[in-house]
C-alpha cells in the first residue's frame, strides 16, 4: 500500500516535526509523536480524500493531547509570568523570547495546538476548527485565552525602542 | 512584559527551525512497521471480540433476559450466531418506550451514528417526523460521561447529563419541541468524556460546584449539572482531547414510511409496549 504516502512522508516530515516539536518543545518526542502520527495515517492512506495534511495535524493534535494527559506534570504554572530587565537591554530581549516559549509549554495542548497552527502553520481559525475538531467560536475563544496567558497582545504592534 | 503577534510568530519560526539541518530522523519503513504492527494487533484484538460475543449471544439466547430492561442486550441475542460480520459497540435498541399519561407507545428507531471516539464534540442531524421524536445514547463503558444538549420551545437550550449507565436519552412532547420542529432537519449535541475525565476538578475550578440540596460536596449529582455549563465542557475537551471510545446515539420517531402527519401526533397503529418500562425523561 503506496498510493503516494512515502512521497508525502518525504515531502512533509520535517514541517511536520518542527510543528510537533512546537507541540512537544522537545526534539526525541516531537520525533516519536510524528511517526506515531503517520503510522496512523498510514492505516486510514487509502480513505484519505484530497490534502491529507489536516487529517494527519488532526492526529498530531490529539496524540499529543493524549500523550499530554498521560504523562505527570510536575511543573506548576505561574499565574504570571515573571518580569524581565529593563528592554532596552539587549540581553532581556533573549529573556522576553525564552520566558515566551516557556510561557507556550504552560498552555492547555489544545490551546497549544491552536497557537502553533494558526501563527506557525498559517492556518485561518475555520481551518484550525477543522483541525482541532471544534467550531470556530470555540477556537476563537482557545486563542483569545492563550494570547492572554502569554501575554501577547492582538492589538499591539512591534515598537522598537530607541537605543539611547 | 507584553508581547506582539509578531514576536510570537517570530519565536516559533525560530524554535520551529531549530536542528532542521540535522533533518528528522523520522523513516518510511519505521512508519510502515508501525502502522502494519497496529493493523495485526487490531486485527487479532477484533477476532478475540468476535469469539466473546459468540459466547455471549450463545448464554443470552439461553433466555437470560427478557424484558424491557435488557431490550439492548436481547438484541444480542436476536443475531444469528453465524454473521459473517461482528460489529463491535454498543448497541442501540430498536424502540424507544414513550409513556404520557394513560399514553403508552413505542418509536422505532429512525436514524443512528457511532463514534468510536470520546473527548470532541458531535453533532447528530435527523428529521424528525413527530413532535415525540427520542434519542438515546448508548456506550462501551456504562460508567462513561454523556452529555447531550439540544434547542427547547422558545429557544431555551434543554439536554441531559450523567453517566452513560444503561443509556442515557430522553423525548420530546407537544410542549418542549421547538415550532419549527416539523419543518426543517433537527440537530442536537453530544458530548462523551472518558469514566475517569476530570470531571470534579474542572467544574470545582469553573463554577465551584456548589452542592444540589442534600448532596454532599461537589458529589456525581453536583458534577452532572455543572457538566451542562458550556466552559465546563469546554474545558475538559481542551484537558482531555480526542481518546478511543465507543459509543452511539440513536435517534427515535415515526418510521420514515409511515403515513405523513402534519399534526405530529405519533401514528394510531404504533404498537403499545409490552410493559411500562419508561418515565417521560425516558432514561
Amino acid at each position: 500500500m503506496d498510493d503516494g504516502f512515502a512521497e508525502y512522508v518525504a515531502h512533509r516530515r520535517l514541517r511536520l516535526c518542527r510543528m510537533a516539536y512546537l507541540l512537544t518543545q522537545d526534539w526525541g518526542t516531537a520525533e516519536d509523536l510524528v511517526q506515531t502520527a503517520l503510522s496512523k495515517a498510514w492505516l486510514a492512506w487509502r480513505r484519505v480524500e484530497g490534502n491529507p495534511d489536516p487529517y494527519v495535524y488532526r492526529i498530531i493534535v490529539n496524540t499529543h493531547a493524549s500523550w499530554w494527559r498521560r504523562r505527570w506534570r510536575g511543573e506548576v504554572p505561574a499565574a504570571t509570568v515573571p518580569e524581565t530587565a529593563d528592554p532596552r537591554d539587549t540581553s532581556a530581549e533573549v529573556d522576553d523570547q525564552a520566558v515566551l516559549w516557556s510561557a507556550i509549554g504552560t498552555l492547555s495542548p489544545r490551546q497549544r495546538a491552536v497557537i502553533v497552527l494558526h501563527y506557525f502553520e498559517g492556518r485561518t481559525l475555520t481551518q484550525v476548527a477543522d483541525i482541532v475538531g471544534c467550531s470556530p467560536g470555540a477556537v476563537k475563544r482557545q486563542l483569545s485565552r492563550a494570547l492572554t496567558r502569554l501575554r501577547v497582545d492582538p492589538d499591539m504592534q512591534t515598537m522598537k525602542l530607541e537605543r539611547v | 512584559m507584553r508581547h506582539t503577534e509578531s514576536e510570537l510568530r517570530k519565536l516559533l519560526t525560530e524554535h520551529g527551525g531549530e536542528r532542521a539541518h540535522h533533518g528528522p530522523s523520522v523513516h518510511l519503513d519505521a512508519i510502515v512497521k508501525r502502522g502494519r504492527r497496529t493493523r495485526r494487533i487490531r486485527r487479532a484484538v477484533t477476532g478475540g471480540t468476535a469469539a466473546a460475543f459468540a459466547v455471549a449471544a450463545v448464554g443470552l439466547v439461553n433466555g437470560l433476559l427478557t424484558g424491557p430492561s435488557g431490550m439492548a442486550e436481547t438484541m444480542v441475542a436476536q443475531r444469528s450466531a453465524d454473521s459473517a460480520q461482528v460489529d463491535p459497540g454498543p448497541k442501540l435498541p430498536e424502540k424507544f418506550p414513550v409513556v404520557l399519561g394513560a399514553n403508552k407507545f413505542d418509536l422505532p428507531l429512525i436514524h443512528s451514528q457511532r463514534f468510536k471516539t470520546e473527548g470532541v464534540t458531535r453533532t447528530v442531524t435527523f428529521t424528525p417526523s413527530s413532535f415525540f421524536t427520542g434519542y438515546k445514547v448508548v456506550c462501551d463503558d456504562p460508567r462513561a460521561w454523556v452529555v447531550t444538549s439540544h434547542q427547547l420551545k422558545s429557544g431555551e437550550g434543554g439536554g441531559t447529563a450523567g453517566r452513560c449507565r444503561e443509556g442515557v436519552g430522553g423525548h420530546h412532547d407537544r410542549l418542549s419541541a421547538p415550532s419549527d420542529w416539523l419543518k426543517r432537519p433537527q440537530s442536537m449535541q453530544v458530548w462523551v468524556f472518558p469514566a475517569d475525565a476530570p470531571v470534579k476538578e474542572v467544574a470545582k475550578a469553573v463554577t465551584g460546584c456548589r452542592p444540589i440540596w442534600k448532596s454532599k460536596g461537589c458529589d456525581e449529582t453536583a458534577q452532572s449539572r455543572e457538566l451542562m455549563h458550556p466552559e465546563v465542557r469546554e474545558r475538559l475537551l481542551a484537558e482531555i482531547g480526542e481518546q478511543p471510545g465507543g459509543w452511539a446515539v440513536g435517534i427515535y420517531d415515526r418510521s420514515a414510511t409511515a403515513e405523513p402527519a402534519p399534526n405530529g401526533e405519533p401514528p394510531a397503529n404504533i404498537e403499545p409496549p409490552t410493559e411500562g418500562t419508561s418515565t417521560p425523561a425516558g432514561r
